[in-house]
């Protein structure tokens, strides 16, 4: 039996929410397909797969003889998906802090190394 | 999982400083918070910070706490543009900045979403964020019963 808390925990985990987006785009595939558009293993997506399935955000089926997954949004309540929301807004606006502070430091060595640059070309 | 809150956490390759600036200063806040609307900023604990989010209406936070470059914190009210933040209408949001050999670790949590009336388009979840919880359960639960015969 699964329950709300158990759904969010699922969801909780970075990797886990990776498969299930690669999933969602592929609409259907297998462990080893989805092994092959993350940096993990096809033993660490079957371990994750395992944790969705219990909680019924993915179904596996035999498709002759391989075993392919779907997503299924059913646990996904308005409520659920609400949450989710915030959590890619916050994951949007920290990628844009990061970039500000981060391309200020690279400004900063491009500026650098083209007066280096500079500064060698006039030694010749 | 704790339902009062979410937590997220990026690595970023600058000096903390240089996170801080882009965190606090209103050029910064105006892209990361105000996709480019206006802001103003008192930054000082008891502070307003207003930034304006275009047809989502402008929105004034309460600043909480402000330890530079460490700890940046404020009320927001989401769900209800123009009125200043309280503790009833609102979250707490709080930045920790850390510094680690991978680079200033910059940390967000926003809680108290158990104590929050949720408006706007969820107005008729208006009971709680508890209640919601609670027949979220049921309905999941009631879905799982559900043989699934169709793959669709």
């Amino acid at each position: 039996m699964s329950n709300v808390t158990e759904v969010l925990t699922a969801l909780a985990d970075p990797t886990r929410r990776d498969l299930l987006e690669r999933l969602s785009l592929r609409g259907e595939a297998t462990a080893t397909a989805l092994a092959g558009d993350l940096p993990i293993s096809r033993q660490a997506v079957v371990q994750h797969l395992a944790v969705l399935d219990r909680v019924g955000l993915v179904r596996g089926r035999r498709h002759g003889r391989e075993h392919r997954f779907i997503v299924r949004t059913e646990p996904l309540s308005d409520t659920v998906k609400w949450m989710e929301k915030l959590s890619l807004q916050w994951d949007r606006r920290l990628k844009i802090i990061q970039q500000i502070a981060e391309a200020s430091t690279s400004s900063e060595d491009i500026a650098k190394e083209s007066r280096q640059r500079e500064s060698r070309e006039n030694n010749d | 999982m704790n339902t009062d809150q979410i937590e997220r956490e990026v690595v970023i390759n600058a000096p903390i400083e240089r996170v801080w600036s882009a965190l606090t200063e209103p050029k910064g806040v105006s892209s990361w918070f105000s996709n480019g609307g206006d802001v103003s900023i008192d930054l000082r604990a008891g502070g307003i910070m207003t930034f304006d989010q275009g047809h989502h209406g402008a929105f004034k936070t309460v600043i909480v706490s402000v330890t530079p470059p460490h700890e940046f914190s404020f009320r927001w009210a989401s769900g209800y543009p123009g009125v200043l933040a309280t503790e009833e209408n609102s979250t707490l949001v709080e930045f920790t900045l850390r510094e680690t050999p991978a680079g200033t670790v910059l940390r967000v949590v926003e809680s108290g979403f158990d104590a929050l009336d949720i408006p706007g388009e969820f107005e008729n979840h208006s009971k709680g964020w508890k209640s919601v919880i609670t027949e979220m359960e049921k309905y999941v639960l009631a879905t799982l019963e559900t043989p699934q015969n169709n793959l669709s």
